[in-house]
């Protein structure tokens, strides 16, 4: 790992605001390393492994087909962790340009919002990212808009021989009342032989009366590392509505931050996550209510098979004088089989007094009196696993807004 | 007649145990090295076995940093600029109480706990009292002896009893534990010892009383209690200081070994002095204490209530080794003006069948901060492992925080896990109706506090329920309004 910084080479490090923040980037990670068991924040996940792999860049994104969209939506395809401009369509009435795009443009948006990263220190993945910053997208939905179709960040490996590093960062910008739908979608086809990893973060501003509804699938192959960072700053009357489906990956992390900055801000985000062999799915939140009438709610669910293990980490922090303010948070596992691990940490960390505030975690197997029902209508004992696997993963799939993609997650969620 | 009968007193002076009882003591020189803990095992006539323990915690104690993952900010502890013994001075081991220090026992009278009077008086509870470093006065020892159980001061126990204080002690908690433990481990300096043999129903409470008195001295009580099987007892431990501006540091473990069908209920009232209201002086409160249920079926519930000490660092734990064995915690912190509590349980499910069961209620007033960290763990061969969490907080005022931080870690698909948190303040319908009925504020919150905390008091002893409650009150006071 140590060696992907040595040799890497960007362009733009003339850039001014580019060079800084890349620079920033490197000695946030060079000061944090890549954490182990001994890090609070990464005690479960223990991403040090990581470590002892060397990663290469890869140049070249010719894809050799494209699939077609999985429902109807605006697209921006990233091949092995590079932008692609075929199977890339975009939408006209708001600025979605790749990242790189955006380097030259001294008129431009984007390094007033990629600055914004106080946060860097506390998370080294997302300094290693900031240390590449290359690729990625920039959305800014202009204020008022209200984006007719989905983005679709369709992210795409297809390995060789080396480990591949990608490190995406995107920035989504909506001004004040916009709407948008910004869906993440990381697979893979072929078999692969070597490891891959994906290191993503996405800043995202959502001002004032402004919504975001951010849907993320990983379906990642078993060989890979997947870690995202998302953190979120919500205005005035502001939503940020999110769901999260980990499938695949041998180590991913998804941790989102969301900042409730200003009265009357609300925040939904919700995950599920389905995992086998010997996976190790990971979802942090980190809700923070910095000002009075703020609400957050999270749901995640969790199905833990083979020996994998789920993590769930979240943490409600409201600070002094946030009055009015409620936060909700409930996390379900079910574990199928002996080996399956889940580890939880929910935190709330509460400096003010009228508040509403609370969090459940709950732990189990399939119940057994329902397979029984089951069975007992000739249902054999497979399916009617499947389906009650299904049923409970529900509950949380259900609050995606939008049907065609619910549909969507629901069958990849089935194996098709 | 509970020992802490008259802690919850409505005198004037909130803490009411600030005073300091001027009696001569024998102190070893300030500091910790090697030499110092030969003298304490010296001084307390040791075998080899336990002075090559204190030795080896020692040596493996200035390998290890001091903990820092806790929520509690306090000025660094200078571990050379402590006494680490001091004791009474007495010319001989007393044999009866006729031979203690007249101005100690005026000490324990005025703390409530009449110790010669128990002698006579009939009453339920045998006390064990704990003068800074040494054990001071053990009642009713002949009526327990009748029944076989053993109930004395450690140091005696090494001597008299070395066979089952060799066996079990550092059983529980070795000295590799943490960094309090293992301090702890090489300079303990006294603390009670409990061993109820087979069969055997303890005809009475047992109660151990602390007193850190001297000034820049650290307690270091070590308790071993031991139920062999069939066994059951209920414990109870209360504990003050002098009121001083300088913090004292008090960092003590409990070990329970509870074997086949024993129960053990131990019971806490921790009313260490807390500082003043800006925060100066205070207990430190580094505390170890932990449960093996070793046999099947053993049982093991621990009791709380925390109103004392400037900064508390304590999660009594469970180990539940045994096939279905059970492990309970209930708790009640309350903490004001500048204390900080960091506190919470740990339940290990190893056995088969196990369960657990934490009620954990939390009230923050004034400045104060304070954290709920607990831990269930369930191994991957605890079979049918159950587990009920329940910690609810209650805020008083804005200057203060409540922080709740459970880890559950579940690696048996057949467990059921169930964890529940909430935080809310009183709710002005609850304060409006009480003062709608002529309850005046401050009554009304501590009605208030009282039922929420309802379910914890319920679990203590009789006596000590009820001076719990009043003890919530005068914590509380003045945090309203």
């Amino acid at each position: 790992m140590s060696a992907l910084l040595q040799n890497i080479s960007l362009i733009g490090d003339e850039i001014p605001w580019l060079g800084k923040l890349r620079q920033k980037g490197r000695e946030a990670f060079a000061a944090a390393g890549i954490p182990g068991a001994k890090t609070e924040a990464w005690k479960y996940l223990k991403p040090r492994e990581l470590d002892a792999d060397d990663y290469v860049f890869s140049v070249s994104a010719t894809p050799k087909s494209v699939d077609a969209l999985p429902f109807d939506s605006y697209r921006l395809r990233f091949e092995n962790g590079r932008f692609c401009p075929e199977g890339s369509n975009l939408p006209l009435q708001a600025e979605v340009v790749p990242l790189v795009e955006t380097f030259m443009d001294k008129e431009g948006r984007a390094p007033f919002y990629a600055e914004q990263t106080d946060w860097i220190e506390k998370y080294p993945f997302a300094a290693l990212n900031m240390a590449c910053l290359n690729e990625g997208i920039f959305i800014r939905i202009p204020g008022g808009c209200r984006l007719d179709k989905p983005i679709l960040l369709d992210c795409h490996i297809c390995c060789g021989g080396e480990n591949l590093f990608s490190a995406l960062h995107n920035v989504v910008v909506l001004e004040g009342g916009a709407e948008a739908e910004f869906v993440e979608y990381y697979h893979y086809t072929g078999e692969v032989k070597s490891r891959y990893f994906n290191n993503i973060v996405n800043q995202i501003f959502i001002a004032e009366n402004a919504v975001l509804h951010h849907i993320k699938v990983q379906d990642e192959a078993f060989k890979a590392a997947h870690i995202a960072f998302s953190p979120v700053c919500v205005g005035a009357g502001g939503r940020y509505e999110s769901f999260c489906l980990q499938l695949g990956a041998d180590i991913a992390r998804n941790e989102t931050k969301v900042m409730l900055n200003r009265a009357g801000a609300e925040c939904e985000v919700n995950a599920a996550y389905k995992v086998d062999g010997w996976a190790r799915a990971d979802t942090t939140t980190d809700i923070e209510h910095l000002a009075p009438c703020t609400i957050s709610r999270q749901l995640v669910k969790g199905v833990i098979g083979g020996q994998s293990k789920g993590i769930f980490q979240g943490k409600i922090h409201i600070a002094k004088d946030c009055i009015q303010t409620e936060g909700s948070q409930l996390h379900k596992a079910l574990l199928l089989s002996d080996g399956a691990e889940v580890d939880v940490k929910p935190e709330l960390e509460i400096f003010a007094d009228d508040v509403k505030c609370s969090h459940g975690a709950a732990a189990g197997e399939l119940d057994q009196e329902q397979l029984f029902y089951m069975r007992s209508r000739g249902i054999g004992q497979e399916e009617a696993r499947q389906i009650l696997i299904e049923a409970y993963l529900d509950e949380v799939i259900s609050k995606v807004g939008n049907e065609q993609i619910r549909a969507w997650i629901k069958l990849l969620l089935h194996g098709e | 007649m509970s020992k802490i009968n008259h802690i919850a007193d409505e005198s004037g002076d909130k803490y009411k145990y600030g005073f300091v009882t001027d009696i001569e003591a024998d102190t070893a020189p300030k500091g910790l090295n090697e030499d110092i803990i030969r003298l304490i095992s010296a001084k307390k006539g040791e075998p080899e076995w336990l002075l090559d323990f204190r030795l080896k915690a020692f040596e493996f104690w200035q390998t290890m940093h001091e903990p820092s993952w806790a929520k509690l900010t306090y000025d660094k502890i200078d571990y050379q600029d402590l006494y680490y013994y001091s004791a009474p001075r007495r010319k001989a081991a007393p044999k009866s109480l006729d031979e203690v220090d007249p101005e100690l026992l005026e000490t324990y009278e005025k703390l409530g706990i009449p110790l010669k009077e128990q002698e006579v008086l009939a009453g339920v509870v045998a006390v064990d009292a704990v003068f800074d470093s040494v054990s001071v006065a053990t009642t009713y020892r002949a009526k327990l002896a009748e029944q076989g159980v053993i109930f004395c001061s450690i140091s005696e126990a090494v001597r008299e009893h070395p066979e089952l204080v060799q066996k079990y002690l550092g059983s529980v908690v070795p000295y590799t534990d943490n960094f309090f433990a293992c301090l702890n481990s090489a300079v303990f300096t006294d603390g009670s010892f409990v061993y109820i043999p087979k069969g055997v129903r303890c005809p009475m409470e047992l109660s151990t009383y602390f007193r850190i008195n001297a000034k820049n001295t650290g307690q270091f009580e070590r308790t071993l209690i031991i139920a062999d099987d069939e066994s059951y007892v209920s414990y109870l431990e209360g504990c003050t200081a002098p009121q001083r501006d300088e913090n004292q540091l008090h960092a003590a473990i409990v070990e329970i070994v509870v074997l086949k069908n024993a129960e053990v209920k131990y019971s806490t009232v921790q009313n260490w002095y807390p500082g003043d209201k800006d925060g100066k002086g205070g207990v430190y409160n580094f505390v170890t204490k932990r449960a093996a249920c070793r046999g099947e079926n053993a049982k093991v519930s621990w009791t709380q209530v925390e109103t004392g000490s400037a900064v508390t660092w304590k999660y009594p734990s469970c180990v539940l080794q045994g096939d279905n064995s059970v492990g309970e915690f209930y708790s009640v912190a309350i903490t004001n003006n500048r204390q900080q509590a960091d506190t919470g349980t740990k339940m290990i499910h190893i056995g088969k069948n196990t369960s657990s069961k934490i009620i954990s209620k939390g009230i923050s007033a004034g400045f104060s901060n304070q954290t709920y960290r607990g831990l269930v763990r369930v191994a991957p061969g605890a079979a049918n492992a159950r587990n009920y969490s329940q910690c609810d907080s209650l805020l008083i005022g804005n200057n203060c925080g409540s922080h709740t931080v459970p880890y559950i870690e579940n690696r048996n698909r057949t467990a059921v896990l169930e964890h529940e948190a909430t935080t809310s303040k009183i709710s002005d319908e609850q304060l409006f109706y009480c003062q709608q009925r002529g309850i005046g504020e401050e009554e009304a919150v501590s009605l208030i506090v009282n039922g929420f905390c309802k379910e914890v008091m319920q679990h203590l002893p009789m006596e000590f329920a009820i001076e719990a409650a009043k003890l919530i009150n005068i914590s509380l006071e003045g945090s309203v309004g």
